[in-house]
């Protein structure tokens, strides 16, 4: 049986080769088709997004991975995203508002804490007020940073990473100050009560890192971002924008293979010279937007392993390798008012030592630690009546699933996901087990299935202060060893996200835009 | 940006020049972090090794053995084909099917069959699958004449959604069987005696006639042992039963009735397509709840020309598709009442597919021109597919010529 026919395989010259259509990848390749860059696209799996995706089951259509969208932004206060989407793009895709910021549960007695945040810089200002007199002011402060962090790293891009430094130290000291140091470190210095500071970094576990360690600079912003532009979900799931981005390469005359895996990135004398891929295409361009981490573009594709530099490798040793997902998906044939699901974010943790629930994330047992979403508050009709939509995730670190045997896996992740139900139920006083119609439950390995991530990972490098957005766009060029190679989405330079990663793909394919022009490979229009 | 109430805030953390210092250094102190790290390529990627090992692209197996079930039923066992690469056979839920890929007659295949060992069996090196001869089958046929102990097979990883899961599923699982519908029912029950799951498994098989009946045997000795486990009803369609103990007519409402209370069960139904509308409307008298009704996947329908919606005005048409494969194009003839993945797999362009069902998306497609019909009953497309006109080649039928872009193989 041959197994690849010949003349199906690709061996044609192209400006760029993408490979991933992650949220990164899809960007990357519409920003340079848009261009009129000849660009292919490869992505491993049969479908565009990574983990922006969505599957079906029974009656359900549901979510994978997105709980909610930083920077997009309500069209009278457009965010980056909803600017690239709208104004560059003009995708086909509908993102509808999230209804509030948070519920924040700790299921620990002596903590009582279960409240909603509300969106609004003076909404949360005013709420966080009622449940804590007189932090209001401190608050304030926090969210003041974060507008001067804000406008810091819109001057930064702006002046294309090359600022003037008498400006950066008057208009930006703030952001100059702060850039090194954790969350901890900086909301201390701000005097905000223990409480307080218990509710505004209810959203730490998007980065994963307990504020012991993550970097200010990139957790105020989020947390900023948030409130002023609220969070968004795409009505018919992130399948919906990922397949509209699609579509628009196609448009823009960008070609897209699936099913096809990249095996080898062709170096020659520190240059990028082709790809070559399972399907046995052999493709030649001087251009790669790689989707894939470093850790896996390095140590697995680069060709032949002579071209990848020592310093490559200790990079990637001396960075921390972040989480990976667990996500129960649950289809409930009872409506959100049958069962008393109100809202539509739920944090629900032990308490608020992040060290803590951190540590938790580092065992094969349940996290102490879940963010819960009821898809039907925002979007009523995303599933049929009388039913809804529920997921739970939590995450564990790398190495805690390197020892199941296959035999044990169902029995394990199964034991995971009742537990998380059961906390749900606790803390929320609802019953979800009697309704469950269709239930699927993702582990590190299906994270790795779907996309091929290096160990399931999904959350890319760790943002300590030293390994944040900031220290990583200063040194961008200086981490880059191999021309023609750009690397985007969330292991990316902005850090994971969906934000992050569809403005990283952007970053990626302007890079590689400056160089094709330069280099008189592509005319400027 | 954002200029408003800009009152100035004054940060300070360690204090002014310290924390201007701090920022100066960020990059020369994550230079000697890098500096200072191992330049040991990383080699090992347990979880992604973890994932082939349970959905690998491909196994390569060799038939160890065939068994006569009946006069029109096979099991076909078959244990790994180390020669080829596969070392060990991926564990799998029982419910779970193989999709085949063969090549008949020069034309090259897939089809699902459910797997009927047990995953303990898988780990102790060997899959069986259990196959009725199809009158007329395009595949069936060629088995009968063709396959021998030691023929080289090659399958998907163990894939679908029809099993038992506990935190959805009642403790009692009713099987309802007919023919070899049987298949995943055997995988099940192997499966709870064999790692003691706390669940009680009902099986009620309808069967033609008594010879008819796969591992009929097998499942009275389970029963025998295990009561408190298994229970066998075997209902017998023919006129002239001879079976003791059997139930005779079809699996109706009374007869469940019977054996179970159908509030405390969860139905999985896994056997021919009138089975299933028969059963169903059986069924309905219980006033179930969705969730308590599984069923296994239909696979290609039958008689495609009577089901509801289809434009019966074409029935006998067949149409041109300009088919996109990686960098080929290339036109290919198709019937109307035949699925757009049957017209790819007789021009031998290999596509992708897996259940054949509508149901596991492998071989979703883009549609660029032309008009489709696709089977109510097996359309699991994802939203976002049906609006941006991607399709599944399987349960896709054509209306007009087509310009359509397939995915290669993996």
């Amino acid at each position: 049986m041959i197994e690849q026919i010949t003349e199906q395989q690709f061996s044609e010259f192209y400006d760029a080769v993408i490979i991933g259509a992650g949220n990164g990848g899809l960007v990357a390749a519409a920003t340079l088709a848009l261009k009129g860059a000849k660009v292919l696209l490869l992505e491993r799996h049969n479908l565009p997004g990574g983990f922006a995706s969505s599957f079906v089951r029974g009656r359900f259509e549901f979510e994978t991975s997105l709980h909610e969208l930083a920077d997009y932004g309500p069209s009278t206060n457009k965010g980056g995203i909803r600017a690239l989407f709208e104004d560059k793009f003009n995708l086909d895709s509908e993102f509808i508002e999230v209804p509030e910021a948070f519920r924040l549960i700790l299921t620990d007695p002596n903590e009582g804490i279960d409240v909603v945040m509300p969106f609004g810089i003076e909404e949360f200002l005013e709420a966080i007020e009622k449940e804590v007199p007189g932090s209001k002011d401190s608050v304030k402060k926090f969210f003041d940073l974060g507008r001067d962090i804000t406008n810091a790293t819109a001057y930064l891009g702006a002046t294309r990473g090359n600022p003037d430094q008498s400006v950066l130290l008057k208009e930006h000291s703030n952001f100059l100050k702060t850039t090194a140091y954790t969350v901890d470190d900086v909301q201390n210095a701000l005097n905000i009560p223990e409480k307080a500071r218990k509710i505004l970094n209810a959203y730490w576990v998007y980065l994963g890192l307990p504020t012991s360690r993550v970097n200010c600079t990139i957790f105020t912003v989020m947390t900023y971002v948030y409130m002023l532009r609220k969070a968004y979900i795409p009505k018919n799931r992130s399948h919906d924008f990922t397949t509209a981005l699609d579509a628009k390469i196609r448009e823009f005359g960008g070609k897209i293979e699936y099913n096809t895996k990249v095996e080898k990135i062709l170096v020659e004398n520190g240059k990028v010279i082709g790809v070559e891929t399972s399907n046995g295409d052999k493709i030649k361009t001087n251009h790669v937007v790689c989707n894939a981490s470093p850790t896996l573009t390095y140590n697995k594709l680069i060709y032949p392993k002579s071209e990848v530099p020592e310093i490559a490798y200790k990079e990637i040793n001396a960075r921390s390798h972040a989480v990976s997902t667990f996500v129960v998906y649950m289809g409930l044939d009872a409506s959100t008012e049958e069962l008393g699901l109100k809202d539509y974010s739920y944090f629900i943790y032990k308490n608020m030592d992040t060290d803590e629930l951190y540590e938790s994330l580092n065992e094969l047992k349940t996290p102490k630690v879940q963010a819960t979403i009821c898809l039907n508050s925002a979007i009523p009709d995303c599933s049929p009546p009388g039913t809804c939509i529920l997921s739970i995730t939590t995450a564990f670190l790398p190495g805690v699933w390197d020892n199941v045997k296959p035999e044990d896996y169902f029995k394990i992740k199964n034991k995971i996901a009742e537990e998380l139900i059961d906390n749900f139920e606790k803390a929320t006083g609802t019953s979800i087990k009697d309704h469950i119609e269709e239930i699927e439950i993702a582990t590190p390995q299906t994270c790795a299935r779907f996309t091929g991530t290096y160990n399931g990972i999904v959350y890319g490098y760790e943002p300590d202060p030293w390994d944040s957005f900031i220290p990583r766009l200063m040194s961008m060029n200086d981490e880059k060893h191999i021309e023609g190679l750009e690397f985007c989405g969330g292991f990316g330079k902005r850090c994971h996200g969906y934000s992050s990663s569809l403005k990283d793909g952007e970053t990626a394919a302007l890079l590689t835009l400056q160089d094709l022009i330069k280099k008189g490979e592509l005319k400027n229009e | 940006m954002n200029g408003e109430d800009k009152k100035e805030l004054k940060v300070k953390i360690k204090g002014g020049i310290r924390d201007l210092i701090a920022f100066a250094k960020l990059v020369p102190k994550r230079r000697k972090r890098f500096q200072r790290a191992s330049s040991e390529p990383i080699t090992s990627d347990p979880i992604n090794e973890f994932a082939n090992k349970l959905h690998p692209k491909k196994q390569h197996l060799i038939i160890d053995e065939i068994r006569d079930e009946t006069k029109s039923t096979k099991t076909i066992k078959a244990v790994p084909d180390l020669d080829s690469g596969t070392n060990s056979l991926a564990y799998f839920r029982p419910g779970q099917y193989l999709s085949l890929k063969v090549e008949v007659n020069g034309v090259r295949i897939t089809r699902p069959y459910s797997i009927s060992s047990s995953p303990t069996d898988a780990l102790k090196g060997f899959y069986e699958i259990t196959i009725r001869k199809v009158e007329d089958g395009f595949l069936t046929t060629n088995i009968w004449d063709k396959w021998k102990v030691g023929k080289k097979i090659t399958c998907s990883d163990p894939e679908g959604f029809f099993y038992y899961e506990p935190l959805r599923d009642k403790n009692h699982i009713v099987a309802i069987a007919g023919g070899s519908g049987i298949a995943p029912f055997r995988s099940m029950a192997k499966e709870i005696i064999e790692t003691n799951i706390d669940v009680k498994l009902t099986l009620i098989y309808g069967s033609a006639d008594e010879e008819d009946i796969i591992f009929y045997e097998e499942f009275k000795e389970l029963e025998k042992t295990y009561p408190n486990k298994i229970k066998v009803v075997i209902v017998l369609s023919c006129d002239e039963v001879n079976l003791e103990g059997c139930e005779t007519g079809f699996i109706t409402a009374n007869l469940i009735k019977k054996y179970i209370d159908a509030n405390e069960c969860s139905f999985f139904i896994c056997g021919p397509q009138i089975m299933y509308d028969f059963v169903e409307n059986q069924l309905k008298e219980f006033n179930l709840p969705p969730k308590r009704i599984r069923r296994e996947a239909y696979g290609e329908v039958k008689e495609i020309i009577n089901l509801s919606g289809f434009p019966k005005e074409v029935a006998d048409n067949a149409f041109k598709i300009k088919v996109h494969i990686g960098s080929l194009i290339e036109e290919i003839p198709a019937k109307a009442s035949e699925t757009i993945l049957v017209a790819l797999e007789k021009a031998n362009l290999n596509p992708p597919s897996s259940c054949r069902s509508g149901e596991c998306g492998f071989c979703r497609s883009l549609l660029i021109s032309g008009k489709i019909y696709v089977n109510p009953i097996s359309d699991w497309r994802r939203a976002a597919d049906k609006k941006f006109n991607f399709f599944h080649p399987c349960s896709s039928y054509p209306v007009s010529d087509l310009e359509i872009k397939i995915p290669r193989t993996r």
